[in-house]
């Protein structure tokens, strides 16, 4: 019994996962079918918790930022940064660049240019908003839920010295009562998201891999091929656990950021520089602009298809993955003041995600616009997953560009799913930073099997509802978590005043 | 013809003394940057100066002016050193060959360093405090193994090891906190700050003082 209360989150996180993984495998058009439901019932009945939650830690951090908790620093006054500014502001930009942002960075602008939000498709207008969408969802919103999960985490592991646990964020609620039923359902929720956070992105990158491979190589583009892609991935990876080839796997990422680097100055050299520089500049003013109309948007007397498709799938997508970069930004940042955090976390990867995506989008809609080439981008936004090839094609050095471009998905895949690992590990453990291989192994299997259940089940949609359902009790989850940290810094503010007067005194 | 495979993280002899490598900045000269461990000071050279050495259990060293043995069979504790002999880092880790580290908790499959490093038994070797009976000192190279270098007449004596005005002790005390300086010293008695005379020996206990730095360094 006090094993089980001991391993009680890893295993009742396992069971729950198992039981979806099955119901999956045994019954898989009745898991279509209820994923169908909540995809509807998110539309029309829990659309306005996620626009509220997201819009609420963007005004929250920026809240932060300009609060008298900005000089708090993260760990002891006499911490300094384990990074240089530079490395620091890298890696976070590292951190929220992955599959996501090479698999829509040309897939969402050219969709949203032939099925806008809004007005008619195939316009210089429908071109503009697509553009303004694509920074939206990319944005501010995004990085304002990673600032907030990533500054409670580390406040409460380098400040109040608590384990790396998302429980232990609500210390100044619960008390010790962290470590109890309450506690540990906080847990579980969080494992449980992070499953189906990090599932999205393997299953997206087993499209992507797919896909790469069908252009290059011409294999055949089909379900089977995807599965035997998420297999080898897994197989890698175990291998890549019991040999000590860990390290080859930060290697691996560091390398992916120089071929992303690569790649992004490639297409800002190929293709049409200042469209590209023009995209920017005028994306930013109008994402500006239509800032709180957009973050708001719901619209109640008419059908909310594109909202749920794209910007609540993204709220949903971005809380599930929260745990997981949270726990690697407050990793990274110890020793900053609460000030820096937000402003590296909140400011500068949004100007970097912008960038990806003018280059990108602008590049891509440059070809569909200037060229009319209606069909090129029906083509596209129909054939998501070929999207970057397709681009690809189009540019010169189509090849070179094409393999690189395989070659960072597929990198991508191998550390998102090595890294996940480890974090799951971590929250499964009641946070601690070693968790065991055969515990990660374990996650690594069923992470890779629910990526691949949702794929059977029915590919992208059923990626998108699953975790749409997944993600929502997190956000109730983080909601409170900004309370409980307003309560941290008050406390920690409190403890300075009077380290203070004792000094006076 | 002598390779030289220099990385960072390795225990290197440069000028008969133990160093460890901190980068090795190939563009350079002098490319492999060290820093002795005995007063953390920090020298440049180039690879072909220096020897490699690979720490094991049983080695002492002097690290920071203190006296360590590296031990495996004893457990760790909260604020133990541990010296990280076989590194395999995780995602979150920030660590590599060779890095000295203040245990902060211990876990267990492993332990928690202050830089917030997860780090399992197997990846370090304890560093006691002290010089234990049979340890093996490799604080300097084996003059009889270095002919080649000729670097007999360049073997520092223990006298460095002496202290010298300026240097800053701490107490190990459990009950109270006392920093004090070494302002005067006659033979083998110390002066130190605040009226007190002790003998060198004592001083030079890593159980019961540990040195903090020399002013002069500030």
């Amino acid at each position: 019994m006090e094993k089980f209360k001991e391993k009680s989150v890893l295993i009742i996180s396992l069971a729950l996962t198992l039981i979806f993984i099955l119901w999956g495998i045994f019954f898989t058009d009745n898991l279509a079918k209820v994923t169908n439901i909540i995809y509807t019932g998110s539309i029309d009945y829990l659309g306005w918790v996620y626009i509220g939650t997201t819009f609420f830690f963007v005004i929250f951090s920026i809240y932060l930022l300009f609060s008298k908790y900005g000089h708090i620093r993260l760990g002891k006054p006499t911490d300094k940064p384990d990074f240089n500014t530079a490395s620091w502001l890298a890696m976070l930009f590292g951190a929220g660049m992955g599959i996501g942002i090479v698999y829509w960075g040309v897939a969402e602008p050219v969709t949203h240019y032939t099925k806008p939000p809004y007005g008619e498709g195939y316009t210089i207008d429908a071109a503009n908003t697509a553009m303004t969408y694509t920074f939206f969802h990319w944005g501010l919103h995004p990085w304002a839920i990673y600032t907030v999960i990533g500054l409670a985490l580390a406040f409460f592991q380098y400040n109040k010295r608590l384990p790396a646990s998302i429980s232990s964020v609500f210390y100044p609620i619960l008390k010790d009562r962290i470590n109890g039923p309450i506690g540990k359902t906080i847990d579980i929720l969080s494992v449980f998201a992070t499953v189906f956070g990090i599932a999205t992105s393997l299953g997206l990158g087993a499209l992507q891999v797919t896909a790469g491979m069908h252009t290059i190589f011409n294999a055949p583009d089909t379900l089977m091929v995807q599965i035997i892609v998420i297999i080898v991935a897994t197989v890698i990876f175990l291998i890549s656990v019991n040999t000590g080839l860990e390290r080859g796997i930060q290697y691996l990422s560091n390398s992916a950021m120089i071929i992303s680097f690569a790649i992004l100055l490639l297409i800002l050299i190929l293709g049409p520089t200042l469209t590209i520089v023009k995209v920017f500049f005028n994306t930013t003013g109008l994402y500006l602009n239509n800032f709180i109309q957009m973050s708001l948007r719901l619209r109640p007397f008419g059908e909310g298809e594109w909202i749920a498709a794209w910007t609540l799938f993204y709220w949903a997508w971005w809380i599930a993955w929260a745990p997981f970069v949270g726990m690697f930004i407050a990793r990274i940042s110890r020793g900053r003041t609460v000030k820096e955090f937000v402003i590296g976390v909140l400011i500068v990867p949004t100007i970097g995600t912008c960038l990806w995506m003018s280059i990108f989008g602008g590049a891509a809609l440059d070809l569909v616009v200037h060229n009319n080439n209606h069909d090129l981008a029906t083509y596209i936004s129909e054939n998501v997953s070929l999207a970057i090839f397709t681009f690809f094609d189009q540019l010169p050095l189509s090849t070179f560009l094409g393999i690189l471009g395989f070659a960072l998905v597929a990198i991508y895949y191998i550390t998102v799913a090595d890294t996940a690992t480890f974090v799951l590990g971590m929250l499964s453990e009641g946070g601690t930073l070693n968790p065991s291989n055969k515990i990660k192994m374990t996650w690594g299997v069923i992470q890779s099997a629910v990526a691949a259940v949702l794929l059977i089940s029915g590919g992208l949609e059923v990626l998108q509802t699953a975790s749409i359902a997944a993600a929502l009790p997190f956000a109730f989850i983080m909601l409170v978590m900004s309370y409980s940290l307003l309560k941290g810094f008050n406390g920690e503010l409190e403890i300075q005043r009077r380290k203070k007067r004792v000094k006076e005194t | 013809m002598k390779l030289f495979q220099v990385r960072k993280g390795q225990f290197v002899y440069y000028k008969n003394e133990l160093h460890r490598v901190y980068t090795v900045k190939p563009v350079y000269k002098k490319s492999v940057h060290l820093v002795r461990l005995r007063d953390l000071t920090q020298h440049l050279c180039s690879a072909a100066e220096v020897d490699r050495y690979q720490p094991k259990e049983g080695d002492s060293f002097i690290f920071n002016h203190n006296v360590f043995t590296l031990n495996k069979d004893r457990k760790a504790q909260e604020g133990d050193y541990i010296l990280i002999t076989n590194p395999d880092p995780d995602y979150l880790d920030h660590y590599s060959l060779n890095e000295i580290e203040v245990v902060d908790t211990v876990e267990n499959k492993g332990v928690i360093t202050n830089n917030s490093n997860g780090i399992r038994h197997h990846e370090y070797l304890l560093m006691v405090p002290g010089r234990t009976e049979n340890s093996n000192p490799i604080e300097f190279r084996d003059v009889n193994h270095s002919e080649e270098n000729n670097v007999n007449e360049s073997v520092p004596s223990f006298d460095i090891f002496l202290p010298s005005i300026g240097d800053v002790y701490k107490k190990k005390d459990e009950a109270s906190s006392f920093e004090s300086m070494v302002v005067a010293i006659k033979g083998n008695i110390i002066f130190l700050g605040g009226g007190l005379e002790i003998i060198e020996e004592e001083l030079l206990d890593s159980t019961k003082w540990e040195f903090l730095y020399n002013i002069l360094d500030q």
